[in-house]
């Protein structure tokens, strides 16, 4: 299978997102859930994409080894392509770095000095960056409107969030975003959240600046694969 | 040994390099009395630790054959495997695997868990051995045992829970506290031998007591009696504590772990009464065999004494007493002076001798039963084979041998060198099956290969001390691939006819990629244009071509030959004459099917201190290396990444001067990848220059 069939057939290409980061515009997203329910799983979904589209992207991962990182990639490229490896697609080996961190060591600081170590060095120019596993509960809105001024400054095209939400904390923001991020909600361009539905796991669109989507829209998920499923 | 098999225990012992496994298998020995002083790795005495047998691994401080022992433990007798650490002896680490029935994992207490004890780790699981962890070097500057079980769970995925707190830690460490017994534990007298228990110290009281309360908590999932007992409240009877930690390690759901010092003598009896409570019995683990008369289909083997033998070989090894076959007996008996069925070869054994091996000294029996690791004494055969006493057919699951990705030409320096260079090369083909070797017939040097500079420099240091065999040895080479990138038709008459019998073949077809295996070969042929008889011919005229690839001069991989036409002639046709078509018709179509230069690839683990980390990023980047991740945990961090062979010589020095030593790495073949068109060129500009000269 080629990259075109591949970036045509992902269904996330519903969400349009993929206009802004041809286009550069910078943009911050979320994808939110109660603990696992599959937000890992929509981000890397994201990251291929962005991958696939010939971008290169940074994939930070708090709290979890390389290993189980890969192992996401391995297992979503194969859903999504019938059993491909990930090394036989060209680019994807090449265009994809992963970080993992402690909960503990991981702040904007080590973040910065890393990032800048592989560009600098001429290893690495990630131009998407996904952080999944960030503690919204116990940073606050500083600190991401920090990574967001480096997100600017480093010329990023996108960075990607996930955030756990709990069943029993009931704020919620303006747009609906629930808690912890209801606070924080204002930085975020686009801010997703999955939840279940009977049998099945919806996607729902809880605001997207994109003009491609309903904001109100849902996107309904394959609870076995974690994949949007093909209307 | 004891015939109950409840009462053995088969384990190995591995872990990173330089984690003190061997000096904690020393201790071992010295508390089951198989040995009667310590002696330390790299001790002042000079004489070794006990297993580290061969004289290049008591001057190098590290194992490199494992070597079998065994010791009674309260009337268990265990056979204990000591593996060696170093990745580029992984082999003997995965083969010890194979035949052990449990295993220990050692861990240092200021590295934690470090890339071999991934690997080794991954190994286990492969073979689903059932584990505990032992935290050593207690005593170390910076021991932090809680970290470490932390990183078991992290980094392994392994359900594993601390079954001891330590009193103390590092130059002051004293004992532990049992969360099972609730006791202090203490090793008194000169080596530790006296164990005393007393009340807890009245400072850890709470610590011990909640710690326990999450042992018990985690291991209730394992025994709904405990579970029961737990609920109630009170007294739990200690019993049920272990028979449920060892439901939990035996289904491999649970690690428990252990802590101490070996050479401060600190806590290695527990960790034998570990043994003997969580580890299995060779009836507790399913091992199976495949049934060679019914098309490999797997059965499990008994363990049976009364059942008809099957028996696997392990290891060689020529040792003082001539050659030894360590073999694992899965079901039935053998006795000195049988006959057994070496299924490989079909040939009948007569077995000598037996003996029980202690490292290099060895004890005579008279039979061994299932279960049982035991060494055979003149016995012919390879890695591997499995004997069995002839009414059955059949051969244990083949144990993953990988290939071979780095070479070496050895020239003997003289007559007699060249002599014993061929009796050590044939004892060390036989006694490891990652060590390979071959005469390059255009060059007429004899290479060998194997799994990294340390394994091949290894060997060549024992072709000299072992056999008196003086070899110089030229640089070290990666061992490429060619393979094809396209579908590519032939069709090559073979015509000789100048005087005397005539030869005559003409073979047609394609050739293309083969995604799995080697080589393939398709006949395709119909209505007789090629006869019956001469098909085999052609088969071998293609195996024949694959040793030498055009672009490079290596061997040639992955491909498929399919012949679908040709023709014949009644007088000229011949084996030779349809062989020497093939070779033709392969290299008519090998050029036009766009071969390409392969090289191994290496994944590639370095583990050092955070602030070196752009530096070794940058190292890698250099060497065409791709960083795969990078896992920050504190002040150090592990980068993973793959990096081809041809890249990685002399890259400790540059890492030891890039860190200050402070980093380590390791390495194992990971896949063969084309190499990129600058090197690929560089490769057959350099073959060409090479053949003009020869």
């Amino acid at each position: 299978m080629v990259n075109n069939d591949l970036i045509v057939n992902n269904p996330l290409r519903a969400l349009g997102l993929e206009e802004k980061a041809e286009k550069g515009v910078q943009s911050m997203g979320l994808v939110m859930a109660r603990a696992g329910l599959g937000k890992t799983a929509i981000l890397v979904q994201f990251a291929l994409d962005c991958i696939l589209q010939g971008n290169s992207v940074l994939h930070v991962s708090i709290g979890e080894s390389v290993e189980k990182t890969r192992a996401w990639y391995d297992d979503i490229l194969s859903l999504l392509t019938e059993g491909e490896k990930i090394e036989m697609i060209p680019g994807i080996m090449k265009n994809r770095m992963i970080m993992t961190f402690k909960e503990a060591t991981f702040s904007k600081a080590v973040l910065e000095e890393r990032f800048d170590d592989l560009v600098q060095q001429d290893i690495f120019r990630p131009e998407c960056l996904i952080v999944d596993g960030y503690d919204f509960s116990s940073n606050d809105k500083d600190s991401l409107e920090d990574l967001r001024k480096f997100m600017d400054d480093r010329g990023l095209k996108m960075i990607w969030f996930s955030a756990v939400c709990h069943r029993g904390d009931d704020r919620v923001s303006e747009d609906g975003v629930p808690a912890p991020c209801h606070d924080v909600a204002s930085l975020f361009e686009t801010v997703l959240l999955i939840k279940p539905a009977g049998d099945e796991m919806q996607l729902a669109i809880l605001k997207c600046d994109s003009s491609a989507v309903d904001p109100n829209a849902t996107l309904t998920l394959d609870p076995s694969t974690m994949l949007v499923k093909k209307s | 040994m004891s015939q109950d098999l409840s009462r053995v225990r088969n384990i190995g012992i591995s872990a990173h390099i330089d984690s003190g496994k061997t000096t904690l298998t020393e201790r071992i020995l010295f508390y089951t009395d198989k040995i009667h002083a310590i002696h330390e790795v790299r001790g002042k005495d000079g004489v070794g630790a006990k297993m580290d047998s061969m004289e290049l691994e008591k001057e190098r401080g590290i194992t490199i054959q494992s070597a079998a022992t065994y010791c009674t433990w309260k009337n268990i007798d265990i056979n204990i495997i000591d593996t060696p650490g170093h990745v580029d002896f992984t082999v003997e680490v995965e083969r010890a695997l194979r035949v052990l029935d449990g295993a220990v994992l050692v861990l240092c207490s200021v590295g934690g868990v470090q890339s071999q004890s991934i690997t080794v780790n991954r190994q286990m699981t492969r073979y689903n051995v059932p584990r505990i962890a032992f935290i050593n070097k207690c005593d170390r500057t910076g021991a932090n045992p809680d970290k470490v079980s932390e990183q078991l769970r992290d980094k392994l995925e392994l359900n594993a829970h601390m079954m001891q707190i330590p009193i103390g830690l590092e130059s002051e460490l004293e004992g532990a506290i049992d969360l099972v017994t609730m006791k202090a534990v203490y090793y008194d007298g000169d080596n530790g031998e006296i164990i005393r228990e007393d009340v807890i110290p009245a400072d850890m009281i709470e610590e011990a007591e909640d710690k326990r309360e999450a042992l018990l908590e985690e291991i209730s999932m394992f025994s709904e009696e405990l579970m029961e007992a737990v609920l109630e409240g009170g007294d739990v009877d200690v019993q049920l504590i272990y028979d449920a930690v060892r439901q939990g390690t035996l289904s491999l759901e649970f690690t428990p772990v252990f802590i101490g010092s070996a050479y401060k003598n600190n806590g290695v009896q527990a960790l034998l009464d570990a043994v003997e409570q969580y580890l299995p019995c060779p009836t507790d683990v399913e091992n199976l065999a495949l049934d060679l008369k019914e098309d490999e289909k797997e059965f499990p083997v008994s363990n049976d004494p009364k059942d008809p033998l099957i028996m696997l070989a392990f290891k060689l090894e020529d040792g003082r007493y001539g050659q030894l076959t360590y073999v694992r007996t899965y079901q039935g008996e053998v006795r000195k002076g049988e006959t057994v069925y070496n299924n490989r070869t079909g040939k009948k054994v007569k077995i000598g001798r037996l003996c029980r091996m202690h490292s290099d000294e060895m004890q005579e029996i008279d039979s061994c039963g299932s279960g049982d690791i035991v060494a055979l004494f003149g016995i012919d055969c390879a890695s591997g084979d499995t004997f069995t006493a002839g009414s059955i057919s059949c051969s244990m699951t083949s144990m993953h041998i990988p290939e071979p990705v780095i070479s070496l030409a050895v020239i003997p320096v003289d007559n007699k060198a060249q002599i014993n260079m061929s009796k050590a090369l044939n004892r060390f083909t036989k006694e490891d099956p990652t060590f390979r070797t071959y005469v390059d017939h255009e060059t007429g040097e004899t290479i060998v290969s194997g799994m990294g500079e340390l394994h091949l420099e290894v060997y060549v240091e024992r072709m000299k001390r072992e056999y008196d065999a003086l070899v110089e040895v030229g640089a070290p080479q990666v061992a490429y691939r060619e393979t094809i990138s396209q579908r590519a038709e032939f069709n090559y008459i073979h015509k000789k006819q100048t005087g005397g019998s005539g030869q005559f073949g003409r073979v047609a077809g394609y050739m293309e990629p083969l995604e799995e295996g080697d080589y393939e070969f398709v006949d395709k042929i119909v209505g007789g244009v090629i006869p019956r008889e001469f098909i085999g011919s052609c088969d071998k005229g293609f195996k024949k071509s694959l040793d030498k690839g055009s672009l490079c001069g290596a061997a040639i991989t992955g491909i498929r030959c399919v012949i679908n036409d040709g023709s014949y002639h009644n007088v000229d046709s011949s084996d030779v004459a349809f062989q020497l078509a093939s070779v033709g018709a392969f290299k008519e179509g090998y050029l036009k099917a766009k071969p390409v230069i392969m090289e191994p690839i290496m994944k590639v683990a370095v583990e050092g201190p955070s602030e070196f980390q752009g530096a070794v990023m940058g190292s890698i980047n250099q060497r065409r290396g791709m960083i795969i991740g990078t896992s920050e945990e504190g002040l150090y961090t592990v980068i993973e990444a793959e990096v081809p062979l041809s890249e990685m010589f002399g890259y400790s020095t540059t890492l030891r001067s890039l860190t200050q030593g402070k980093a380590e790495f390791t390495m194992e073949f990971a896949t063969f990848k084309p190499v990129p068109k600058s090197v690929g060129e560089d490769l057959v500009k350099a073959y060409q220059d090479e053949r003009k000269n020869s």
